[in-house]
Formats: structure tokens, C-alpha cells, sequence
């Protein structure tokens, strides 16, 4: 039988030669042919949750919906601190003295993209006019449409509560809202004048008319498109939806009929160096097409990039020592390649609450203060977040109006001893509490898995020192806000990202009457910080506001309402290629300014994905070495069959 | 056979009812309406926003008696009917993030599913029964031996090793394949090769050990033996005579199978983000939308019902000797 066992070599071999071949000829470029047009490829981690701008709650989603849909306002791109510019208002509004009534001159001959829905024009897009902002706020009001930012302007405008009100009674009834009604502080009174009046005085309302929130919308696109208008949006923006495959890849292309806008041609001091102004003038958007794949998990989009295939990305924990060495900075790997490394500090506050309803850490701050004297953050900063964070000693985090740097919590400074002494004085010496038994107190976090628990084990460590018993819950998203919504929490650990650039925001989340189910977890009601917040909140940043802010900052830490724990610091890195990137701390439309060097991606992606002939050559060595051991091999016959 | 047909898809009628009962139980029942609006609304909800989300999904109504309805509707206008109705007629709704119909993303995503299940079966049927032909082949020889120790090392390997050693070994060392997503039309195959190879090796070690029995089985009846006394040759009494009555267990195990092509895979969707069911359901999980989640084991229990259903037909048709009552 030798013989035929060695018949089987050559097909074998065969087949070995073949596969390498094909192998050889396969390429990992995960992208169609761009057919000649500049397209920016990026990753998301989900799909975004609609592209209705009344629901562009989430960074993910408001990212996208602000490169489609063009608000009354936008941040300037390069300027630090954030400032407003018009984006399809004319100028900055105009105030009345006594700071009620804002009246909004709009940009003449903004059109709508190109689409369907505009039956009358054949499908062109038609003129925007005030009617739009007062659609898209009216949309804003009506509970039907689900919308994630009605807090933002709730008890603000004249007349809108009452059409919210209304909204929700139709919503319950399953009638559809009247948007033809008028509302006395939500006027268009002409063509492009749009007059807004309000109730009390809201400073923050240009911050509000900056947000995808009030985005100009199309009635005839939300008719037309009815519940399917969340995929398929129609704005004046800089770009218009392509393709969205969910799970897939969602796919932005240039708007055709996009106004004239041009790169901005002045920043902050560097910008010029950094190359961020050297498209100034050019027209808007500088690239054709924006490809996202969404990628569900935080590793293959890390291989994407170090395969060239995205422009950017963040570091994730995982990934953190592959790429950044213990002096913070590049790792010689990432540095051949022509990384470059930013570091921004993100406007976020992580913090431990505790309930102020609760009868044992809300009646004794004493208790607080020595909880928060025990926790270490310096340990935490080196453990969980490799090093990057802040640690945050009050509610306002690095980069807002009212951060002092060089302020230091007194609660906030790691010192065993001294915490000690303030539980004894609390009436818990060495944690054993007035009824002889040692205290214990319920840690609840809002997020399930491995990092999340870590976390809030540390902090039972740290507990542990003083003789506190901590008891660990982990809940859904969904059970922690309803445990919030009940007061059912004791401690627990939240984080606030910013919505605008304001103290306001931050502070707002210990403003009493914002207690559960507003975004006062804590439940803090302090008379002194309610006084001071109503005064603050509706002042312009002047030196005055920066010492009412400051108070309000030393009653919050007196009273220890909250352990301030981190603010983060986000690590970005980007290739060689991209163009005119820069952090920005606002969700909105940047892209239009984003720019590939098209021919040096190329170039360096075939650098960097040549096949791997080496392994190519080892895997037929190995098929050939296993068709060999097989030719060898005789066939045996079992006793009693008969040979053929 | 008809009317045996028409029975066992009565027989599937109590299946499916309490499939959909227990969706009911577990998706309605268990995970309270409060929590699920307080999910889908985030963080700047207030009560009242809660109670009318509850209020427009028809949750607060009871779950089987529904005392603000009028005369027969308190019976009919219930949790519990509008869920029972909503699978049996496969009206499904629209799902909880982007207002999608379940229906038209359940149609949308077999396709992506299918283009990699299909290849997946077809292959590993192939394959596999090739190989186990030689193995049976080779069989009481070291080679058999060896055949038996790799497969059982292919069986008690986790599938989640194979895929993070392909995409390490394939996608990442030797940079022959994108490690992850997916692409239309022909494009498609850059992204299929790997998870279809992975699913493949994975699967040929239980497949190939079955088989084998199966046809080491076949070998020693009578027939085999008369074969050889007419001189037959060993390879055409294996592919011919041999392959052909093995195929009746063979079957049994594949047709049950088929049905399930459909569902696509969860682990290999989820992992090389191939768009199809299985990733589908895994998004439906993570998001918490009890809607989509039903549907798919509603559809599952479909499925597996009529997987049962083709097997005992297909035995018919290989077999003449059973026959169907």
C-alpha cells in the first residue's frame, strides 16, 4: 500500500503551495475601494441611538447629528476658552437689558440638503427660515417625540412649559400635538428674525441654541419620514447621511448644496505651529466621505489603528502599556510610526455620593468627612486609570470658569490618622457605633463588570481601614436610577460629563430643587448653596461670579456631600496623516475641518500591512512536513479482513 | 405522510404557545416596566416622563386583567394578549433605540448570517466526512490513533481560543485577513474566510469522531462482508456502499441543524462583527430590548420545531424501510 499513500504527496503538496498562495495574495484592508474621493475612516463603539436631533442625548449620537443638522450657534474650533460663534444665526443674539427677551437675526439662503421629502421643490432642498428654530424647539417640548434634552429649556420659555404640558396629556391620549398653536416667548417674526422670551433670566440659553437640541429641522422630512425620520435625517450640515447599516458601518458623505463656510484663520497661541492653520480659507468640508465601522469591542479597533485603518483613537486600560511608557510618553513602537501623542483633560467629575436622606451618613458629617479623609486617590489614579487622571478636589473640573488649580480640598487629603479621629468624634471610634456594633454602609454602582467592581472594592478597602464595613452592590444602569429616583441609595459612585461650558452645570447637580428624580442624586439641600446657586446661575463669568462660585465650592466641601474623586485626562493618538485635529471638549460639528494626507496613509498602510512572507513560508513548511507523515504511514489491516 | 405531517405540526402548537408564554414571563414579567423606561429615557428623565412612556407602551395596563378597559377588552386588552398576539401573528414592532421594524431587521439581517452559516455547514459536512472516510480508511493503524487524540484536543478546546488564535495568528502575525467587520456583495469574502475556517476546524473534531463510529459501524455488517467476498475494492465498499448507509444518522444530526443557519452564530457574529442575527441578538441583550429578545427565542423555538419536523421527513426519504404513521 505504500505506494498509494505516496500517490497523496503530490495533491497534498498541492494544496499546501495553493493555500499559501492564496493567503498570500489576501490583504486585511477592511475598506471598499474609496474610488478616488478623500475619505476620513474612523470607529465607533455602538450604533448611535437616532439621528433625531431631539434625542441626541449621548456623545455618540450628538456627534453625529451635529455633522448633519446645523444649530443657530457653534463653538469656534480652535479658540480656548470655548467661545460661541454663529453657525446659522447671523450674530450673536441680541439681549434686552433686563436679560429676557433674545431676539435672533438668521443667516439668509441656508438650504435644507436634497431630499425626498420636499415634494413641492421635486426633492430640492428649501430655504431655512426662524419657522425651522421654532419647529425644532416646539419638537424639543413635545413629550410624543421622546426628547432627551427638554430639561435643558424646561421652565425657561414663556408659554413653552404649558405646550409641554399639553404634550404630555395628547402623548398620554395618543393624540398627535398642534405645532401650528403660537407661543408667546417662541416667535419667528419674520422670515429670519427668530424672538425668544423667557421667564427668568438664563444666560446659558446661547449654550442651549448651540446644542443638536434646537438644530434646525424640516416639518416635511419628520412628516414624510414619520417614525423612521431617527434614520433618516435632513439637515443643512456639512454632511449628509450616506448608508447606515446598523452593527456595521455608518457612512457620512459631503452635502452638495452645503453654504459656503471657511476654515477658521485664527486660534490660540501654538495652533500656527502645530500646522492647525494651514488650510485657513479653504472651503468646508475639506474631505468627501467619513466611513465609521462600528466595532462592539475595544480590541480589534486598537489593531485597526495600529493597522492604519482609523486616523485616531483613544488608549483603553488594556492597550495602555503598549503604548504609552511609564514617564507618560510614547512608546518607541508608536513613535517609528509617527504617532502623535495629545493629552486633554476631560470637563468630568467622578465622585462618591452620599445620600443626604439617609439616617446615618446624611445626619453626620462628621462621618463623611472622615470617609472622604480615607479615601485614596493617588492609589486609584496609578491603579485604575494608569496615571492619567486629576484628582478632583471639588465639583468644577480643570478648564471651566471657576477651577482653581491650586485648590485643596481639606477632606480630600489622604490621611489615615486624621480620618480616624474625625470617626471618633462622629461618634464611631475605631467604627464601632454608639449601639456597640461596627458601622456598615451600602456602596451601590450603576455599572456591572469586572473594572466597575474593582473599583468599588477599593473603596471598600479603603473603608476597611477605619473599621467601616462596606457592602458592595453592583445594579444595571436602569436599577441604579430607579435606586436614585427611590433615595434608596447610601453611597454610591457617579461621574457628570459637561453639556456647556458653564459652572452652572456642574453646580446644578447639589442645587436642592433638583433633588431625585432631577440630577441631585445626593439629595442635598442646603439653604445657603441654593441662595448663592440662584444668584450665580444667572450672572456672566465676572470676577463677582468667580467668588459666589467659590463659596458655594467651600460649603460643598465642608459639608462632604460628595468624596470629589477624578477628573480624566483623555490620551489621544493620531496618525501621521490626519490633519487639523484638536481635542475639543464640546460635542459638535468638527469634522467639516478634519483632512487626510491621502497618499501618505496609503503609502505607510502598505508599509504596514505587507503579508507576512516569513509565516507564509513556515505554514507550507508545516503542510508540507504533515503531508509527508501521512505519505509515510502504511495502512494496517484489521485481523480477519481480506486483503484487496 | 400527509396526515402525519399535519399531526406533528399540531403536536408543535402547545410548543410554541409556551415558548411564548415564557417569553412572556421572562421579558415582561420579571423585568418591571419602570425599570426598562427608566433605561430607555437616561438621565435627565423625571417621574412623569416615566409614567407616560409606561403609560404609550401599553405597560401599566394588567397583565392578564385590565380593569380600565370597557366590557370584553379587559380580557383581550392585556399584557399578556397584545404579547401573545404580537408573535403569533409575527408582528413584532419596532425596536426600543432607532424605532426599526423587528421584522424588516430580522429579513435584513439573515443574509449576513446566512453567507456565513451556510459555508460553515456545507464545508464542515464536506470535511468532515471526507476525513472521517479516511480515518475509517486508516482505521486500527497509529494514524486512527493519532486522529482520535487530535480530534478529542479539537472537541475540549474552548471555540473562543480558536477565534482568538485565528485572529492573532491570521489576522494580526500574518496580516492576511481584516480582523474584523464586514462588506457587501463580493467584497464580503475577506471578511467570511477566517470565521468560516475557524468555525470549520473547530467543528471537524466532534464531526470527524462521529462520523467515524458511524462508518467504523457500517463496516462490520453483512454487507460490507459479502462486498469484499465479490472482490469489491476497499475504497469503493467505503464510497459507495458504506458511505451511503451511514448517511442516515448523518441526518439526522445535520437536517436538525439547518433550521438554525437561519438564527446565524453569536459568538463568531459578535466577535468579527458580521451584521447578522446572532450579533443582533447580542445588541438586543446589551440594549435590554425585551422586544427584539423575544422575537429571536420565539423564532428560535420556530426553528427548532421545524428542524424536528424536516428530520423525520428526510429519515423517510433516505429509508424506505421507516415509514411515518
Amino acid at each position: 500500500m505504500r505506494e498509494l499513500a505516496f500517490k497523496w504527496v503530490p495533491a497534498l503538496g498541492a494544496a499546501a503551495l495553493l493555500c499559501t498562495v492564496l493567503l498570500a495574495g489576501c490583504s486585511n484592508d477592511p475598506y471598499p475601494p474609496a474610488e478616488g474621493k478623500k475619505v476620513v475612516y474612523g470607529t465607533v463603539g455602538e450604533d448611535p441611538h437616532g439621528l433625531d436631533p431631539v434625542q441626541a442625548g449621548d456623545t455618540l449620537s450628538g456627534g453625529i447629528i451635529a455633522q448633519i443638522y446645523d444649530s443657530l450657534y457653534e463653538y469656534h474650533y480652535l479658540k480656548r476658552p470655548y467661545e460661541l460663534k454663529p453657525c446659522l444665526a447671523e450674530s450673536l443674539p441680541q439681549v434686552s437689558d433686563d436679560g429676557l427677551t433674545y431676539t435672533i437675526r438668521i443667516k439668509k439662503g441656508v438650504y435644507f440638503q436634497d431630499d425626498p421629502c420636499f415634494t413641492k421643490t421635486g426633492g430640492r432642498g428649501r430655504e431655512v427660515t426662524a419657522e425651522d428654530f421654532v419647529y425644532a424647539i416646539k419638537r424639543l417640548a413635545d413629550h410624543a417625540n421622546d426628547p432627551r434634552g427638554w430639561w435643558l429649556l424646561a421652565g425657561k420659555v414663556i408659554g413653552l412649559d404649558e405646550f409641554h404640558e399639553e404634550s404630555v396629556d395628547r402623548a398620554a391620549a395618543e393624540e398627535e400635538m398642534d405645532y401650528g398653536q403660537p407661543i408667546e416667548g417662541l416667535k419667528a417674526l419674520d422670515l429670519y428674525t427668530l424672538q425668544i422670551r423667557l421667564k427668568e433670566r438664563f444666560p446659558q440659553l446661547k449654550y442651549a441654541l448651540e446644542m443638536s437640541y434646537t438644530a434646525a429641522v424640516a416639518g416635511e422630512a419628520v412628516k414624510y419620514y414619520g417614525e423612521e425620520f431617527v434614520n433618516h435625517p435632513v439637515g443643512t450640515g456639512p454632511f449628509r447621511l450616506k448608508e447606515w447599516r446598523k452593527r456595521w458601518k455608518l457612512v457620512l458623505e459631503r452635502n452638495p448644496t452645503y453654504r459656503e463656510e471657511f476654515y477658521p484663520d485664527e486660534g490660540e497661541p501654538g495652533d500656527a505651529e502645530a500646522g492647525l492653520l494651514d488650510a485657513a480659507g479653504s472651503k468646508l468640508p475639506l474631505v468627501d466621505e467619513v466611513h465609521y465601522t462600528i466595532i462592539g469591542d475595544a480590541q480589534p479597533s486598537w489593531i485597526y489603528f495600529k493597522q492604519g485603518y482609523r486616523g485616531g483613537s483613544g488608549i483603553s486600560k488594556d492597550h495602555f502599556a503598549e503604548a504609552i511608557t511609564l514617564n507618560k510618553e510614547l512608546t518607541d513602537e508608536f513613535k517609528r510610526k509617527g504617532v502623535r501623542l495629545t493629552k486633554f483633560p476631560e470637563m468630568v467629575v467622578y465622585y462618591v455620593a452620599f445620600n443626604m436622606t439617609d439616617p446615618v451618613v446624611g445626619t453626620n458629617r462628621k462621618l463623611r468627612q472622615a470617609m472622604s479623609l480615607a479615601y485614596d486617590t493617588e492609589w486609584r489614579i496609578e491603579h485604575f486609570d494608569n496615571g492619567r487622571s486629576i484628582s478632583a478636589q471639588g465639583p468644577v473640573p480643570p478648564g471651566m470658569f471657576g477651577y482653581d488649580p491650586d485648590f485643596r480640598n481639606p477632606y480630600k487629603q489622604f490621611d489615615l490618622e486624621r480620618a480616624r479621629r474625625k470617626l471618633a468624634e462622629a461618634g464611631y471610634p475605631g467604627g464601632i457605633g454608639p449601639d456597640g456594633h461596627r458601622l456598615k454602609v451600602t456602596y451601590d454602582i450603576g455599572r456591572p463588570g469586572p473594572a466597575a467592581r474593582q473599583f468599588a472594592l477599593a473603596f471598600a478597602n479603603d473603608m476597611e481601614k477605619l473599621g467601616i464595613d462596606v457592602d458592595v452592590v453592583t445594579n444595571t444602569w436602569a436599577e441604579f436610577l430607579r435606586k436614585t429616583h427611590e433615595g434608596r441609595l447610601q453611597v454610591f459612585s457617579v461621574g457628570w460629563i459637561l453639556d456647556y461650558p458653564d459652572p452652572e452645570n456642574f453646580l446644578q447637580l447639589l442645587y436642592g430643587p433638583n433633588k431625585a428624580p432631577g440630577p441631585n442624586a445626593s439629595a442635598y439641600d442646603n439653604p445657603e448653596f441654593n441662595r448663592l446657586f440662584e444668584q450665580m446661575k444667572a450672572m456672566e463669568d465676572t470676577p463677582e461670579r468667580l467668588e459666589i462660585i467659590r463659596r458655594m465650592v467651600d460649603i460643598v466641601v465642608e459639608d462632604a456631600v460628595w468624596i470629589p474623586s477624578t477628573h480624566s485626562v483623555s490620551y489621544i493618538l493620531h496618525h501621521r496623516w490626519v490633519k487639523n485635529s484638536k481635542p475639543h471638549a464640546m460635542t459638535g460639528g468638527y469634522l467639516k475641518y478634519s483632512d487626510v494626507d491621502v497618499e501618505l496613509r496609503e503609502r505607510l498602510r502598505r508599509q504596514w500591512n505587507r503579508p507576512n512572507y516569513k509565516a507564509l513560508l513556515m505554514l507550507a513548511g508545516a503542510l508540507a512536513l504533515v503531508a509527508l507523515l501521512l505519505a509515510a504511514f502504511k495502512r494496517g489491516w484489521p485481523a480477519g479482513s481480506v486483503r484487496p | 405522510m400527509m396526515a402525519y405531517i399535519i399531526r406533528r405540526v399540531l403536536y408543535t402548537i402547545p410548543l410554541v404557545l409556551g415558548v411564548c408564554v415564557f417569553t412572556f414571563l421572562l421579558f415582561d414579567v420579571a423585568f418591571p416596566p419602570k425599570a426598562r423606561a427608566v433605561q430607555e429615557l437616561g438621565r435627565h428623565a423625571n417621574e412623569k416622563q416615566i409614567q407616560n412612556l409606561i403609560h404609550t407602551r401599553g405597560w401599566d395596563k394588567g397583565l392578564f386583567w385590565h380593569g380600565e378597559a370597557k366590557g370584553f377588552e379587559r380580557l383581550t386588552d392585556t399584557r399578556f394578549v397584545n404579547h401573545m398576539k404580537k408573535l403569533l401573528l409575527f408582528r413584532f414592532g419596532r425596536t426600543q433605540k432607532t424605532h426599526e421594524e423587528i421584522g424588516r431587521k430580522i429579513r435584513e439581517g439573515m443574509v449576513p448570517s446566512l453567507t456565513l452559516t451556510v459555508p460553515i455547514f456545507v464545508l464542515g459536512l464536506v470535511v468532515g466526512i471526507c476525513l472521517s472516510l479516511g480515518v475509517a480508511y486508516f482505521r486500527a493503524t497509529y494514524l486512527d490513533l493519532g486522529a482520535v487524540v487530535v480530534c478529542v484536543g479539537f472537541m475540549s478546546i474552548s471555540i473562543l481560543v480558536y477565534i482568538i488564535a485565528g485572529q492573532l495568528l491570521l489576522a494580526q502575525y500574518m496580516r492576511s485577513f481584516p480582523i474584523y467587520g464586514y462588506a457587501g456583495g463580493a467584497h464580503a469574502a475577506r471578511f467570511l474566510i477566517l470565521p468560516i475556517l475557524i468555525a470549520v476546524v473547530k467543528g471537524l473534531g466532534g464531526d470527524v469522531r462521529f462520523y467515524r463510529t458511524i462508518l467504523l459501524e457500517e463496516i462490520t455488517r453483512d454487507y460490507v462482508r459479502t462486498a469484499r467476498a465479490k472482490g469489491l475494492g476497499e475504497r469503493l465498499i467505503l464510497f459507495k456502499h458504506v458511505l451511503k448507509n451511514a448517511m442516515i444518522p448523518v441526518l439526522t444530526r445535520t437536517v436538525l441543524a439547518i433550521p438554525f443557519l437561519f438564527m446565524g452564530s453569536l459568538l463568531l457574529e459578535n466577535f468579527f462583527g458580521i451584521p447578522g442575527l446572532g450579533n443582533m441578538t447580542v445588541e438586543a441583550v446589551a440594549n435590554g430590548d425585551t422586544q427584539v429578545m423575544a422575537a429571536m427565542v420565539y423564532l428560535g423555538a420556530l426553528l427548532f420545531a421545524l428542524g424536528n419536523l424536516l428530520t423525520d421527513i428526510s429519515y423517510t426519504l433516505v429509508d424506505p424501510r421507516v415509514r411515518l404513521r
